[in-house]
């Protein structure tokens, strides 16, 4: 495959600003919850959309797991819920709240994780003008989880062979067993990844190029139109 | 410029090539260890197009000599210099490392640790990116490093799906990228494979080929012995030897030894499966552990591996050795039980499953780091055991000359050292099967002469070894058994 292709824009993917613009509404509409009853069928819209998102992206098993967590809490919302009562009810309700508001934001989370690169990211943010000491440490944590996820399931495979598991009133320093390693391994990765950084010339020059190319098409402005009809909906409600 | 117009047209003239590298009395200790010269009174001319291995035992100074080069030291790593470092007729001061991207390009050892970005192609594209190359330069440059190594399947691949040697392959050609005329390979091959260092070499020979100026610091020699024109052996950061292609050829396996330095003969670890499967079978009236159903698949259609039934010597030192990819070890991992597998052992007529396999399997990682939690080496040792016993534990430490480190935090110590801690808690646990995944990946002659010695010491006080490797030598040295794992390796 020839590097031109595989930057080109696929259908139906996302600018990253507009994924940035979705992650804001679905935190401001469905996790704070504004406009309350008046824009009840827009969060349900709102919910149904990062399902859409990820179908599009091809992540279809990501999709499903998050469409059964979310079926299950609705039978408990509206066919468990109205038959019990006193602790359990109170349980039930927490538990149905969380997930419904929480879920939907984290889902969009996880969609703008999967399909975002580091060079859309930071491309991205160098169009908006977001200052380079804000973009490169985030462009770092990209880069950085993953390798601190690997490190993490390495030691607790160890700690698991060598039969050292949290209990026994030991909780704190089973944390401190799991800390040290991660946090070793973690600072030595850093510096080989800071050195090796260098030497191809990150930092060299003010300005740099990204082959990445980003921008909107018909898709995002779908999505826009979208996002606008529900801020518009909103400020209407206030007016009335 | 009118100086180098002048300097090229000299070395017409006399040399026949240009001198590209010059170190001239140049001595170096880094600043967070100033009492050790890492390199004294260093002298060393590399000519144009010249490929050179430099070599030496752990610590030697190989590192810091290409560290010099590509402007880590002191960027990175600061420290005290004296001498003169010239490159391409431009002398050397405080220059900042920034000035040698494009012109050197380094590839570094640890696979892990070298990339920015988490996709192939943003990675192929980062060093000209910071150069603020124009996009279609760029591209172009992808695409003819991409044809030239040959890697179009590498191309828009989550890195953290490749595999070492594939990973290795990516860094050399984000190397290339940037057209450097100076390459610098510090211990390239310290995590490949046989196969993955065979890759690595056909990349090396590329540039070669193509003219570029090679530097490799390595102590697994085989791969590029015969590719180098020239190998410099450091010992204790001065040059002790300086060897041209002919000298070169005449060294042997023995001097190479006297020199602490690993063999130059390039064997595949797969020609020293002398043993079949079947044959340990047959011969199983002594004593043997008996592996039944192991298999494990990473998806319903991708196999890694299915073995029936597997017989391993008691109180021997078996070698696995097998493809990359074959899954050597997860095999391992499947072995001690910290991976979910169906397969059952039996050993010494009793059944484990999966998860009664503890305390009786240990495994030593190849990265130790990944096992040892707690704040001294000691404690370390006194977790492992079924019932704390100091003494004990102190005994232990005593066998494996860890006894002055015993008070040390074992982040402290240095690769080797760590390995033997994680030795110790295995002895520390009574397991009497104990399994090690590439013990000597990146050892030096004598490191990996001393896994050995412990190899043989562990033997006698009555383990079962099992390790997986692809170091040849190493097998030679202690290993009674060598089987080839996975796929078609089976009927060699």
């Amino acid at each position: 495959m020839l590097p031109e292709a595989s930057i080109k824009k696929k259908p139906f993917a996302l600018d990253p600003r507009t994924k940035l613009l979705l992650v804001f509404m679905e935190a401001v509409f469905v996790l704070a919850t504004a406009g309350g009853e008046h824009l009840f069928f827009m969060r349900i819209a709102l919910t149904a959309l990062p399902f859409l998102l990820l179908l599009t992206a091809r992540r279809y098993k990501t999709c499903a797991i998050g469409l059964a967590v979310l079926g299950v809490c609705t039978v408990l919302e509206y066919l468990v819920f109205p038959q019990v009562s006193g602790v359990l009810a109170a349980f039930l309700l927490i538990i149905i709240t969380i997930v419904t508001r929480f879920f939907p934001a984290y889902m969009m989370g996880v969609y703008v994780i999967k399909t975002t690169t580091v060079s859309e990211f930071k491309a991205a943010m160098e169009r908006m003008h977001v200052p380079d000491e804000l973009t490169i440490p985030l462009c770092v944590m990209f880069r950085f989880f993953p390798t601190v996820h690997e490190e993490a399931v390495s030691i607790n495979a160890a700690m698991r062979m060598r039969g050292i598991q949290f209990g026994g009133g030991k909780a704190l320093s089973m944390l401190e067993y799991r800390l040290v390693p991660m946090i070793s391994c973690s600072a030595k990765i850093g510096e080989e990844l800071s050195a090796a950084a260098l030497t191809r010339g990150l930092g060299k020059s003010r300005k740099r190029t990204n082959i990445c190319r980003i921008g909107f098409g018909v898709f995002d402005w779908c999505v826009i139109a979208f996002a606008l009809a529900i801020i518009v909906y909103w400020a209407w409600g206030f007016v009335q | 410029m009118r100086y180098s117009v002048c300097a090229c047209y000299y070395c017409l003239l006399g040399l026949g090539v240009c001198a590209v590298i010059e170190f001239s009395h140049v001595s170096f200790a880094y600043a967070a260890n100033p009492g050790q010269q890492s390199l004294c009174d260093v002298s060393l001319t590399v000519h144009d197009g010249e490929c050179v291995l430099l070599t030496g035992s752990s610590g030697c100074g190989k590192s810091t000599f290409l560290r010099l080069l590509n402007g880590l030291i002191p960027e990175f790593y600061p420290g005290e210099r004296t001498g003169t470092v010239t490159i391409d007729n431009t002398l050397l001061t405080s220059a900042s490392v920034y000035e040698m991207v494009g012109k050197i390009g380094t590839v570094f050892q640890n696979p892990r640790s070298q990339f920015f970005t988490v996709d192939t192609t943003s990675e192929l594209a980062f060093g000209c990116e910071n150069l603020a190359l124009p996009e279609k330069e760029i591209l172009n440059r992808i695409h003819s490093t991409v044809q030239r190594f040959d890697i179009e399947y590498l191309v828009d691949r989550d890195i953290f799906k490749l595999s070492g040697g594939e990973k290795q392959k990516i860094a050399c050609a984000s190397v290339d990228v940037l057209q450097p005329g100076i390459i610098l390979l510090d211990e390239p091959s310290a995590n490949l494979d046989y196969k993955a260092a065979d890759d690595l070499r056909k990349l090396i020979q590329a540039w070669k080929s193509a003219g570029k100026t090679i530097l490799i610091a390595e102590h697994r020699i085989n791969y590029v012995w015969d590719l180098c024109d020239r190998v410099v052996i450091l010992q204790d950061g001065a040059v002790a030897e300086d060897l041209n292609a002919q000298q070169k050829e005449a060294l042997t396996n023995r001097q190479l030894n006297e020199w602490h330095l690993r063999s130059r003969a390039r064997v595949s670890p797969q020609e020293l499966v002398a043993v079949r499967l079947t044959d340990l079978r047959e011969n199983s009236e002594t004593e043997s552990i008996e592996l039944r159903g192991f298999s494990y698949q990473y998806t319903k259609d991708r196999k890694l591996f299915a073995l029936d039934d597997m017989h391993i010597q008691t109180n021997a030192v078996t070698a696995l050795v097998g493809n990359n990819g074959a899954g050597k070890t997860t095999f391992l991992e499947c072995l001690c039980g910290i991976r979910k597998c169906p397969g059952i052992l039996r050993y010494k007529d009793k059944e484990y499953r999966a998860k009664e396999r503890r305390g009786l399997v240990f495994m030593v990682m190849q990265d130790p780091n990944h096992q040892l939690f707690t704040e001294s080496v000691l404690d370390e040792v006194l977790i492992s055991q079924p019932e704390q016993d100091k003494e004990a534990a102190r005994g232990i430490l005593e066998k494996l000359d860890l006894l002055p480190f015993a008070e040390r935090h074992p982040m402290s110590l240095s690769g080797g050292q760590k390995q033997r801690v994680a030795i110790a808690c295995a002895v520390a646990s009574e397991c009497p099967i104990l399994l090690f995944d590439e013990p000597t990946s990146g050892l030096d002659y004598d490191s990996m002469r001393k896994v050995s010695a412990i190899m043989k010491q562990l033997k006698d006080t009555g383990h079962t070894i099992i390790t997986v490797t692809h170091d040849t030598e190493f097998i030679e040295t202690c290993c009674d058994y060598a089987l080839s794992f996975g796929g078609p390796a089976y009927d060699r």
